[in-house]
Parts: C-alpha cells; sequence; structure tokens
C-alpha cells in the first residue's frame, strides 16, 4: 500500500506493507529515515529551510519548514519504536532552476539548514543526491528499508 | 513532410476554443457587460455550466451554501472569478492527461497550469498590473504546447540532456536546437489558431524569458514569476526539471525580495489541498 506524502507533510510507518512515496521534489528536500530493527520508516517533504518566515504557518504546518519538521520527523519515527543511532537517513532534492544565486537559491538553502540541523544533532546520512537541475521523486518500503529514487525522465533506481 | 511539419501537425488535434468561452472572455472584456449578462451565456452550455457549479462547490471557494445555478454562483464569486473558471474549464479540456514524454502523470501538468495561474493572478493583483485577466490566463495555457510535443520529445530526451549540460542552455533552447521547435513555439501557434490577442501569443512563446525581456512588460514578469515559483515547489516538474533560467532581474523589477518569495511559496503551500479539491471536482 502505497502511503503518499505531500508538500510540507510527513508520513511515519510501522505497517510492513506500506511504501512511503513522495513526489516531485523540486527544490523541495525528502528526508526518509528508516529503523531496521523496529522496522519503522518516516518521509519528509518540506519546502522551505526556515520557519521564522511565518512562525503560524509553523505552528499549523511544521513539515512546511526545515527546522521545525526535520524534529518533528524524528520524534514521530521514536513514537513507533524507532531509536535514533540505528537510523539509516537518506536525502534527496533541493535542486535549483538554472543561475539560481544566493538568497534566491532555496534549494541550496533548503540543504544547508538541513545539515546544520543534523550537524547539532549529530545525526549521519547515508545517502545523499542533492542539487542539479532535475527532478526528484522518493519511496521507501517499510517492510526492508529499500529506497527507490527516480530522477523524472528516468526510471525508478534502488539506492 | 518533415519532422517539424509533422509535429505541428499535431495541433490539428487540438479542439478550437468553444464558442461559449469566447463569448464569455467578451463579456470579461466589456465594460459595459453585467453579471447577468455573463450568466445568460454560460446557461445555454449545459456541460460548462455543470463544470462551472462543481468547481464553484468545491473547497477551494469555502462557500457556506450549496451553489446551483449560474446566477448564483456570479452572484457569490463575481464575474470575475466566474470567467477565470471558464478559462479553467477550457484548460481542463486540454492539459488534464498524463504527458507520457514530459514524464508526467495524469493531472501534474493540469495542477502546474492552474497554481501557476492563481499565483500569478495574486501577484499581478498586488501589483495592480493593468491586465490581470490577460497574466491568468497566459500562465494556464502557456505550456500547451507540451501536450503536441509530449509525443515527440521523449524521443529525443538523452540527446537534448547531453546538448544542455555541455552548452549550459535551457531545456526549451535544447528542445529548439534538437527537435527544430520547442514548447512555447507550439503554444504560441495553438494561441494563434484560437485567436488570442498578439500580447497573450507573446506571452506564450518567450514565457521562459529566454527571447530576452522588454523590462516595461510586467504582465510577462509575473507570468515568468509564477512559472518558477512552481517549478521550485515541484508542482508539475517533468523530465525538463528545472533546467531554464532564473532572471535576478525580474525580480528586482517586480522589487520582490527573496521573503517575498519564500512567503508566496508558503502560502500556495498551504492552499495546495484546496487546488486539489478544485481541479479533481471537474
Amino acid at each position: 500500500m502505497n502511503i503518499i506524502v505531500g508538500v510540507s507533510d510527513m508520513k511515519v510507518s510501522h505497517d510492513i506493507d506500506s511504501v512511503l512515496i513522495t513526489y516531485s521534489l523540486g527544490s523541495c528536500i525528502g528526508v526518509s529515515i528508516y529503523d531496521p530493527v523496529a522496522k519503522v520508516g518516516g518521509l519528509l517533504h518540506y519546502m522551505l529551510p526556515d520557519s521564522n518566515l511565518d512562525k503560524g504557518k509553523a505552528q499549523k504546518n511544521p513539515y512546511m519548514f526545515a527546522d521545525t519538521g526535520i524534529p518533528n520527523l524524528f520524534k514521530a519515527a521514536y513514537k513507533l519504536g524507532a531509536v535514533k543511532q540505528r537510523m539509516k537517513v537518506i536525502v534527496v532534492g533541493g535542486a535549483q532552476v538554472l543561475d539560481q544565486k544566493g538568497f534566491f537559491n532555496i534549494g541550496k538553502r533548503n540543504h544547508m539548514a538541513l545539515r546544520k540541523i543534523f550537524w547539532k544533532n549529530k545525526v549521519m546520512i547515508d545517502y545523499e543526491e542533492v542539487g542539479g537541475n532535475v527532478n526528484r521523486t522518493i519511496k521507501l518500503q517499510v517492510q526492508d528499508g529499500v529506497s527507490w529514487l527516480k530522477v523524472s525522465g528516468q526510471q525508478f533506481i534502488k539506492i | 513532410m518533415n519532422n517539424i511539419e509533422a509535429i505541428i501537425k499535431g495541433i490539428d488535434n487540438i479542439k478550437p476554443i468553444p464558442q461559449v468561452t469566447q463569448k464569455v472572455m467578451a463579456v470579461a472584456k466589456d465594460p459595459l457587460s453585467s453579471a447577468s449578462d455573463l450568466a445568460d451565456i454560460i446557461q445555454y452550455d449545459s456541460a460548462l455550466t455543470a463544470n462551472l457549479l462543481k468547481m464553484c462547490n468545491s473547497p477551494f471557494f469555502g462557500l457556506s451554501r450549496k451553489v446551483d445555478s449560474i446566477h448564483q454562483a456570479v452572484a457569490y464569486l463575481g464575474i470575475n472569478q466566474v470567467v477565470d473558471m471558464a478559462l479553467l474549464d477550457l484548460g481542463n479540456e486540454n492539459l488534464k492527461q498524463a504527458q507520457d514524454g514530459y514524464d508526467l502523470r495524469a493531472g501534474e501538468l493540469w495542477k502546474h497550469a492552474v497554481v501557476s495561474a492563481f499565483m500569478a493572478k495574486e501577484i499581478a493583483n498586488a501589483k495592480d498590473l493593468k491586465d490581470k485577466d490577460l497574466v491568468f490566463t497566459a500562465s494556464l495555457l502557456k505550456d500547451i504546447g507540451k501536450t503536441v510535443l509530449s509525443e515527440h520529445v521523449g524521443n529525443y530526451f538523452d540527446h537534448i540532456e547531453k546538448i544542455i549540460t555541455e552548452q549550459d542552455i535551457t531545456f526549451r533552447e535544447g528542445e529548439k536546437q534538437v527537435i527544430g521547435i520547442d514548447h512555447a513555439e507550439l503554444g504560441a501557434l495553438i494561441a494563434e489558431k484560437w485567436n488570442f490577442s498578439d500580447r497573450m501569443i507573446n506571452i506564450i512563446r518567450n514565457h521562459h524569458l529566454d527571447g530576452g525581456w522588454d523590462e516595461e512588460d510586467m504582465e510577462i514578469a509575473v507570468v515568468y514569476v509564477a512559472d518558477t515559483l512552481c517549478m521550485i515547489m515541484g508542482i508539475g516538474v517533468g523530465s525538463d526539471g528545472l533546467a531554464y533560467r532564473f532572471h535576478p532581474k525580474v525580480m528586482e523589477k517586480l522589487h520582490f525580495r527573496d521573503t517575498d518569495i519564500q512567503l508566496l511559496m508558503a502560502s500556495f503551500g498551504e492552499k495546495l489541498h484546496e487546488v486539489e479539491s478544485l481541479v479533481g471536482s471537474v
């Protein structure tokens, strides 16, 4: 059963028949986490780097921003029995339009926000594919943690 | 018949613009016409009426009571929004299908069209542009050329990918170089077939601003910005990805700072569910 994670959305699951999937990341970032012992998976699709932009929106929907979405993703997985040290972490997305430089480069800033949060919280990334001008889709099988990445125009590949 | 002629021939499969839509657009332009003029035109077209009522009653508009006639719809939503919906219906006819050549699933190109049109209109209102309806319609229909090129572009994808990386050009420029014609140009030809204004045809042809930008033309600037933001948000993005150019000059002219852009993204990110309810209702 596919569980679709929309834009500014997050889902966790310990149902081994489920597959978490998020389509069309653009400059957004998809963070997938998986604990192989507890068989718990989580997938976040955030759009913007920093909730200081609009605290009200962040309160209503924490998954819109990196700094509110990422902690909530981990917490939701812990609730289902996942343990931080066992977590396999995948990060994809953060693409950019050609010549999109400096402050306007949302994809890059989304990625930098994540690096900062992970560094502070000592989270290691197991697989990362970010940047470029391509659009990406990711899915995670909760049964075994196998993940698939699709770049638009190409087939799904196992990562 | 050469390759380009064969592709252009594909435009013949696109249905002419319905008479009722033409009349609705004429009413929208005429300052003397009233809300009931508009309702009178629409109510004789049962298919359009049915679709408009479904859209009116979708959560997008959040009306507290059910609308069951076009006269009511015009009264509740106003002429402008009902005209926009008649144009949405035109887009719906033409953009809803999957575009396999661009690796777009059914509904994706359509969703991009609708979100970018509402976003463009919001910016046009905020900046008080002269021609807000033009901005809405052009945003909605700018990628219609993809429906014709989709059949062909897949065959050339690897070649296009290769040269856009090598030459640092946009996907549209890659289409033009490799296939001989691109989706924006085909869109302009469709707009010509539909007897749209020269202004509309030009916006559709140059909506990626590859052909340069007349800095006085704020309408095309807004169409461009809404398109770019939807790309960044990943809405209806296909195999062409984000391989289009960013023009900081446009942001400057519109007095858009980086936070303005992010706030627009946040606001439309929140509205995505409602837009989905609107486009899913017909």
